[in-house]
């Protein structure tokens, strides 16, 4: 008989972001395989969007009260639950509670930041429960590990996957003389530019720039995003680049437009201190583009070797620029090295984990 | 016997081995095995594995590893002796099997294929391997039942390694040195670092009696597959209390492991103390047949002509059984040289371990590579004063264990006392509040300091993280687990076993001996030798401490019997007090104290 699964997720169907789309990634993996999801989220409301195959979506309930009563009933129609899915650390608790209820088991997905600071109590207790704890990185899982007393063994990383737009590609000529970028090279960075997320590092790659423009004059920095804090970061371009063609700031690009933007860049730069995964690396480096990011963080499961970047310490300015300075001269990102992150591998240890998880020892039961 | 790694890039996106990574975890185990180095890559990259080899059993290159199987599907790097290794081997050929070495390295690919992981159940010996079964593309890992052989692992998530020793992974590069609270928490409360942990967040135990197996989704859950407390129960519960056959049962158990620990291609020597145990092992020995077995007894310069002096009675008991003797003797300077190489060999921090060191450094200049121990009799005999204080504490202050809050209230009023200066240890504080469970009074009985104690020397959040993942009472609490009531011998033969003797004394002898490429056998931890003697009540009616004297024929001379146990009496307690700079005058207990700061100083 196939796995039931009932899903409490933040969002995932009809939102944008990473965890949504991690969400969407890993139940169409399961479903695909053959699990049938009923998905309970927070956000995102799935109406008349076509779902895949055994996956449904119930209609958002935000309040947590209201959410608890939602998911509660959800479970019941979606009896026999085998599999209580938790895609956020603080519904820990409602889904221990779920699982023991409908005799599931329980698995815990733990995102990159959210886990940083548990304190004590419920939550706490309540992800020590899990039959099965997956995180996104390994920076991820050994934070984990330091703060929950949970066996290792239970705590597996299921690694973000790169979709099939981002591959690489003929640069296009017309984007090229459309944003006038001259002879390069060209750095690119892609992001959010809030000041909440200041840690990645724009103005650290804005301060490299004029000792990188003084070996290569026609150096170029595209800045992708927006935010709260562009009006601040184009001053301290200004400031720390000293040319105002050095930095040229694009705005919000759609995401289909990124894959062309990736692949017209000579490196991608993006020394972040703090990225939970840094999907952005990836997918800059699946197109081709060779990635210099920064350690700490999840960075280092993005960049997992030589073959696709490097990742400096934020802090050091110098290294910054010798980084950048030899991956210009290495040429693009190796596409066996991104390889492991394209669906097939992803769906494969996601249904291999599933598996594990039904066949491993049910603690709920055991402890009982 | 040997030093084993091994790397296994389990999940997709995890970089292939790294050759380089894998021979700096060889090189940090050279002395582990000078008679040969190999390792291995699968062809595809994903698993890797190294070995250091001390030849003993088939020395020839057929008994090289990493070893593989005839179709080369499965591939071994193992550490360790398996003694019944001939008895398994014919079994296996009787069933049609054709074996190409002499190596009982060999014998463990064949009972693999013949029965999977559960093959461990039919080893009797000490082992620990990585087996790499590329049909099924998983990592098989396994120690023997009572943990003589350590092994290492190191899980980031993408990633699995596995060595012998702590310090290997360490040394190749890629695993984390993240302290580990609970590991250093139990370091300062018991002397050694109880399993699974160790003092590096990052690196686990594979724990003794146990199984795992790396699939690509990552390492699963040990399997545990013998449990010390379960065994005696066993065997406490087939047997009626019949003491007149348990002086035959007794000695028919000893010469049964005493004959295959021999099992050897290079000859077997003992570390003979003037004690009982390592006495009536060198007289099994003679009686079984070995001749001119060398016999080394370690000897300090401080105790020359002293009762605590062993080397005459030692002298006495080999010349008794026809042995060639080498007493070693050892002076202060010589332990203040070695000191440097002793902290850089010692895998985790322990308070012991000096006196295995010397002896084995002096098996080493005798060019021996194989010695038996009398380790592990006192486990298994009652030999330690536990026996009668841990149940005596446990009867005597049940009452006080019924009414919460009066134990700690006591404590408290009595920690201050002793603050202000009353002539008590201060571990006499916890009296009332541990003593009257079985978990409490072992570790009032093993511990070096108290949980209690520990806020002046550890940092407060450390210590707190610590405890609360060591929560050292339910650890010691769940060896007692037998499915049925242990009796009070069976209760403190169990925790010694499978706490002190695996945690302290196993670990010692492994790094200490290794450091100087001597295989240490251990005739007294064999589960087939625990299983094969009379319960725990009958060793304690015929007071099988003393009756081990009378096993072999000729018995041990009169004079060892009459020497009053002196435990550890070495002047290494006082250098050791000397060395970390802690006040004249003290009990040995307080100098572990200070030996124990000191080494928690090495590793931080």
């Amino acid at each position: 008989m196939n796995t039931r699964i009932l899903a409490l997720v933040g969002d995932c169907y009809g939102a944008q972001g990473g965890i949504a789309r991690y969400n969407q990634d890993l139940f169409e993996a399961l479903a695909e395989d053959g699990a049938e999801i009923l998905i309970v989220p927070r956000l995102g409301d799935a109406a008349g969007l076509a779902l895949p195959a055994r996956v449904q979506q119930h209609p958002p309930v935000f309040g947590r009260l209201m959410f608890s009563v939602a998911s509660l009933s959800a479970a019941w129609r979606h009896r026999p639950v085998d599999v209580v899915f938790c895609g956020h650390v603080f519904m820990a608790p409602l889904a221990w509670a779920l699982s023991r209820l409908f005799g599931a088991r329980y698995w815990l997905q733990a995102h990159g930041i959210d886990i940083l600071s548990l304190g004590r109590g419920l939550v706490r207790r309540a992800i020590e429960a899990a039959d099965l704890a997956t995180t996104v990185s390994r920076a991820t899982r050994k934070n984990l590990l330091a703060q929950a007393d949970i066996a290792p063994e239970r705590v597996r990383v299921l690694p973000n996957t790169v979709r099939g737009m981002f591959a690489p590609g003929p640069p296009s000529e017309a984007l090229r003389a459309r944003l006038q970028l001259g002879a390069g090279p060209v750095l690119l960075t892609v992001g959010r530019l809030a000041a909440s997320e200041r840690y990645k590092g724009h103005e650290q790659t804005f301060a490299a720039l004029p000792a990188l423009r003084a070996e290569f004059p026609g150096l170029i920095h595209l800045v992708v995003g927006d935010g709260d804090d562009r009006g601040r970061l184009e001053k301290r371009a200004l400031e720390l680049a000293g040319d105002p063609a050095a930095v040229r700031f694009l705005g919000y690009v759609p995401e289909a437009d990124l894959p062309d933007l990736y692949r017209l860049a000579d490196l991608f730069v993006m020394p972040s201190s703090h990225e939970g995964f840094g999907i952005v690396y990836l997918e800059a480096a699946a197109c081709g583009l060779r990635v210099v990011g920064g350690a700490g963080g999840g960075s280092g499961d993005a960049i997992p070797d030589g073959r696709v970047g490097v990742a400096v310490d934020p802090g050091d300015g110098e290294a910054l620029i010798a980084a950048i300075r030899r991956s210009l001269g290495e040429g693009g990102a190796d596409q066996a090295a991104i390889e492991p992150y394209r669906r097939p591998h992803f769906a494969a240890a996601a249904t291999k984990l599933l598996a594990r998880l039904r066949t491993g020892p049910h603690r709920m039961r055991d402890a009982a | 016997m040997c030093g084993i790694a091994g790397i296994y890039a389990y999940l997709d996106v995890a970089p292939s081995v790294d050759r380089v990574e894998l021979g700096r975890m060889n090189v940090r185990m050279a002395p582990r095995g000078p008679d040969g180095s190999g390792d291995w890559l699968s062809p595809d990259g994903r698993v890797g594995f190294t070995h250091r080899r001390l030849a003993i059993i088939d020395l020839s290159e057929r008994g090289a590893q990493p070893m593989h199987s005839a179709d080369g599907a499965l591939t071994i790097t193992f550490n360790g002796e398996i003694y019944n290794y001939r008895e398994l081997k014919a079994e296996l050929e009787a069933k049609g099997r054709v074996f190409r070495s002499d190596s009982d390295t060999e014998v463990l690919l064949q009972l693999y294929e013949e029965r999977g992981a559960a093959m461990v159940e039919a080893l009797r010996g000490m082992f620990a391997f990585g087996l790499w079964d590329s049909r099924q593309r998983r990592l098989v890992l396994a120690r023997d039942p009572l943990g003589i052989k350590p092994l290492y692992y190191a899980d980031d998530g993408w990633t699995l390694r596995f060595a012998s020793q702590a310090k290997a992974l360490l040394a190749g590069g890629a695993v984390s040195r993240d302290p580990d609270p609970a590991g250093i928490v139990g370091f300062h409360l018991l002397g050694s670092v109880p399993e699974p942990f160790t003092v590096w967040q990052g690196i686990r135990a594979v724990p003794a009696g146990a199984t795992m197996v790396v699939d690509a989704t990552g390492p699963n859950a040990p399997r545990q597959y013998y449990s010390v407390a379960r065994s005696l129960g066993r065997r406490a519960e087939g047997a009626k209390a019949d003491t007149s056959q348990a002086r035959a049962t007794l000695s028919a158990a000893l010469h049964d492991s005493v004959r295959h620990h021999l099992v050897s291609d290079v000859p077997v020597a003992v570390f003979l103390s003037a004690g009982l145990d390592s006495g009536a092992l060198l007289g099994t020995m003679a009686e079984l047949g070995a001749r001119d077995t060398l016999a080394v007894t370690l000897a300090f310069e401080e105790f020359r002509g002293a009762a605590l002096d062993e080397a005459p009675l030692a002298a006495e008991v080999a010349a008794h059984y026809g042995a060639r003797h080498v007493v070693r003797t050892v002076d202060r300077r010589e332990f203040e040289r070695d000191l440097p190489a002793i902290f850089d060999a010692m895998d985790l921090p322990t308070i012991d371990g000096i006196n295995t060191w010397f002896v084995a450094k002096a098996a080493h200049e005798a060019g021996i590579k194989v010695a038996l121990s009398g380790l592990g009799a006192d486990e298994c005999f009652g030999g330690y004063p536990s026996f009668v204080d841990v149940p005596r504490s446990v009867h005597l202050l049940r009452p006080f264990g019924v009414l919460p809050g009066l134990g700690a209230l006591a404590r408290r009023v009595m920690s201050a006392a002793i603050a202000a200066g009353i002539g008590v240890h201060p571990k006499a504080a916890g009296l009332l509040q541990y003593g009257s469970s079985w978990a409490g009074a072992y570790l009032l009985r093993r511990s070096v300091y108290m949980p209690w104690e520990l806020d002046d020397l550890l940092d407060p959040a450390l210590l707190e993280e610590g405890l609360r993942r060591l929560a050292p009472l339910s650890r010691i609490a769940a060896e007692l687990q037998a499915g049925r009531p242990l009796g009070d011998f069976d209760r403190v033969a169990t925790l010694e076993t499978s706490l002190y003797m695996r945690n302290q004394l196993l670990r010692d002898a492994d790094w200490a001996g290794m450091a100087h490429s001597i295989e240490i056998r251990v005739p007294y931890v064999d589960p087939f030798f625990l299983a094969a003697l009379p319960p725990g009540d009958v060793l304690a009616a015929v007071n099988a401490k003393q009756a081990v004297a009378d096993i072999p024929v000729p018995p041990l001379p009169a004079a060892s019997r009459n020497r009053p146990k002196t435990g550890f009496v070495t002047p290494v307690g006082r250098w050791l007090r000397e060395a970390s700079g802690a006040a004249e005058d003290v009990t040995f207990s307080a100098a572990s104290r200070a030996w124990a700061l000191r080494i928690g100083q090495a590793f931080a």
